[in-house]
């Protein structure tokens, strides 16, 4: 089933001489449990487009449509709740973790279900899954900061699915992890992409790191210049 | 999810530190309190305590606390002798410092007439009232004697015979009873070598007027000698059913003095001496209130700023703005309630060190208390403010 689909989205900072055109005529779809790759170098448009699909971006023109309904289109956001959808639907996974320094690895997973109101022993139960899930179940009450890096980074990927989302999106999630540690985050979005039937788009300047991905999209000067398929990458 | 006490956990040694800083604030806000109300009972305890039904003083005078007020003694026979005027009573006070047992002390003097007069001492806690004419004293407990203690003021000592409790000067100081003759004496006589000097230079004044000899001038002497019976007010008690209006009337008609009612009296302290420094008080406590604020508030905006990211992150994943107003206000208001009950546990524990009288009152604690929870909720205005601001995108990128 189809969870994004974007056609002829733009983007546009400024005007007349100050135009910059980040992002152009961009088309993509994705389903439940691809693996999405988005690649190209600094200022390509890899995280405008990323927070694009975020909603957290309003683009210049184009469409969007998110799990069957149309979000977006030249009119503008489609009178949806952008932050519900984004609690209920999508899970965020950053390049530098992101954790709530002042929360415990099993506080910062606590909280997009206390977000949705999930409380109690539910709530509680639905943690330990994950945490044991990222095999970190035993560093639960640390605070980030008495966490390692891919320790931080796999409490942000519990925390990302806590809600069932049904669209990860992880920018650069492993740029701030060893090749070692990268290659067992990367392998983790995997297993969750195909276990939960969740949409994972990564963006990532690094081609190690996207081995086994379903879809890579290139991206140069705001348009995608290239785009493979599993069976065409491998 | 109690996000603001988790952040205050982590922070949990700044946090304290603001509260005691805060606290101190407040603490300085509550004492204010405490010196105003303090201020107004103490200026007016001894007119509250006396009591009188009329205070007559000299004309256009709002004496004898408000204003200095002088009068010849004899005046309050022609007081009593008005119709409607049950009784009299000459009345002074004056303030002076004196040595009381090796220290120097400062208190007021009330003067009255002890046999039956108005104006004396109404509750005494130990001994008893003055009985004799000369040498016997009742004074306020703050001065610290006992019964029975020798007190040398002027030329004579006086004996404790009664200690009070109840009314203090208007400034606050500690008040001494004395028989009329006793409390003029106190005030006016002067020892032997300021008299020669007195009567020398007198003297050499008529003599040098060409109309007076020598013996002449030397019996005029005694004549000019300057008049010790001089009271500031008469304290008068009206005849039942007397309309004490048409009493005043009288005698600012024929004795050309002016009268008033103890709550006129009141009234001249209030707006009189007591206005400028309650002004002055009221002042302080805006000014320390509006710096509380000022400091809880960048407290909580510098907490709000070093959140920044973590704000972003929580809209990025669709917190609703509730969560953070919610977590920003919250850490505002404990910071702002915590401080102000650290000032009151601390101003309810020290009131009676403080120099002058700290009057508490629930009143004025619950008023405060009020205009700091209100100055709390103002206070995260500015990181309220920037959190709300705060665009989701930050979270992303390094």
């Amino acid at each position: 089933m189809e969870i994004l689909r974007i056609e002829g989205l733009s983007k546009i900072f400024g005007s007349g001489h100050l135009e910059v055109r980040a992002l152009e005529d961009i088309n993509l779809s994705v389903s439940e449990g691809d693996l999405v790759a988005l690649l190209g170098p600094s200022g390509s448009g890899k995280t405008t487009l990323l927070l694009c699909i975020s909603l957290i971006l309003d683009p210049t023109g184009g469409k969007i449509v998110f799990d069957g309904q149309t979000i977006f289109q030249k009119n503008g956001w489609a009178g949806v709740d952008m932050r519900r959808l984004r609690r209920e639907k999508i899970g965020f996974i950053f390049q530098s973790h992101n954790l709530i320094p002042f929360l415990t690895a099993r506080q910062n997973v606590l909280l997009p279900l206390s977000l949705v109101g999930l409380k109690g022993e539910k709530a509680e139960s639905r943690v330990r899954e994950l945490l044991e899930q990222m095999e970190i179940a035993d560093r639960a009450d640390y605070l980030p900061a008495l966490l390692s890096g891919g320790e931080q980074q796999r409490v942000a990927i519990a925390r990302a699915l806590a809600n069932n989302a049904k669209l990860i999106l992880a920018d650069e999630p492993t740029a701030s992890l060893d090749t070692a540690r990268g290659v067992k985050v990367m392998g983790l979005l995997k297993k969750i992409a195909k276990e939960n039937q969740s949409a994972v788009i990564a963006v990532s300047h690094d081609e190690r790191m996207i081995e086994g991905f379903d879809y890579v999209y290139r991206l140069k000067d705001g348009r995608i210049v290239g785009e493979k398929t599993n069976s065409t990458l491998n | 999810m109690d996000l603001a006490i988790y952040d205050l956990k982590l922070h949990r040694g700044r946090f304290i530190a603001t509260v005691i800083g805060v606290g101190l604030l407040f603490t300085i806000v509550l004492a204010m309190n405490g010196l105003y109300r303090g201020n107004i009972q103490e200026g007016l305890a001894l007119i509250k305590a006396t009591n009188p039904d009329l205070w007559v003083v000299e004309r256009y005078r709002g004496g004898p606390f408000n204003e200095q007020s002088t009068l010849p003694e004899f005046y309050h026979y022609s007081v009593k002798a008005m119709p409607g005027v049950e009784k009299a009573s000459p009345f002074i006070y004056y303030t002076v410092e004196r040595q009381i047992e090796g220290k120097s002390r400062h208190f007021s003097i009330v003067g009255f007439d002890v046999f039956g007069g108005l104006g004396g001492p109404q509750k005494i806690y130990a001994g008893r009232n003055i009985e004799q004419a000369h040498y016997e004293m009742v004074a306020h407990q703050k001065l610290g004697l006992r019964l029975g203690d020798r007190i040398p003021l002027g030329l004579h000592t006086y004996t404790v015979v009664g200690l009070t409790k109840e009314a203090v000067s208007s400034d606050g100081e500690a008040l001494v009873y004395l028989s009329l003759p006793d409390a003029q004496e106190v005030l006016y006589q002067r020892d032997n070598e300021a008299v020669r000097d007195q009567r020398e230079r007198l003297l050499r004044t008529l003599s040098g007027q060409s109309y007076l000899s020598p013996s002449q001038a030397e019996k005029l002497l005694p004549k000019l000698q300057p008049d010790t019976h001089i009271i500031n007010a008469i304290l008068v008690r009206l005849k039942p059913g007397i309309n004490r209006a048409e009493v005043v009337r009288g005698i600012e008609k024929w004795l050309y003095l002016s009268a008033f009612s103890t709550e006129e009296e009141l009234q001249l302290m209030l707006k009189g001496r007591l206005a400028s420094m309650t002004k002055q008080l009221l002042l302080f406590r805006t000014l320390l209130l509006i710096i509380s604020v000022i400091i809880v508030s960048l407290v909580i905006y510098t907490f709000t700023m070093e959140k920044i990211r973590s704000i972003a992150v929580m809209k990025l994943i669709g917190a609703p703005n509730w969560v953070i107003i919610r977590m920003v206000m919250e850490q505002s208001l404990l910071l702002t309630i915590g401080a102000f009950l650290f000032g009151l546990a601390l101003i309810h524990n020290t009131y009676q060190l403080f120099p002058k009288t700290l009057l508490i009152a629930p009143g004025d604690d619950l008023f405060t208390f009020m205009v700091a929870f209100a100055g709390g909720i103002l206070a995260s205005i500015l990181g309220l403010w920037h959190a709300l601001k705060t665009q989701p995108a930050m979270a992303l990128g390094d």
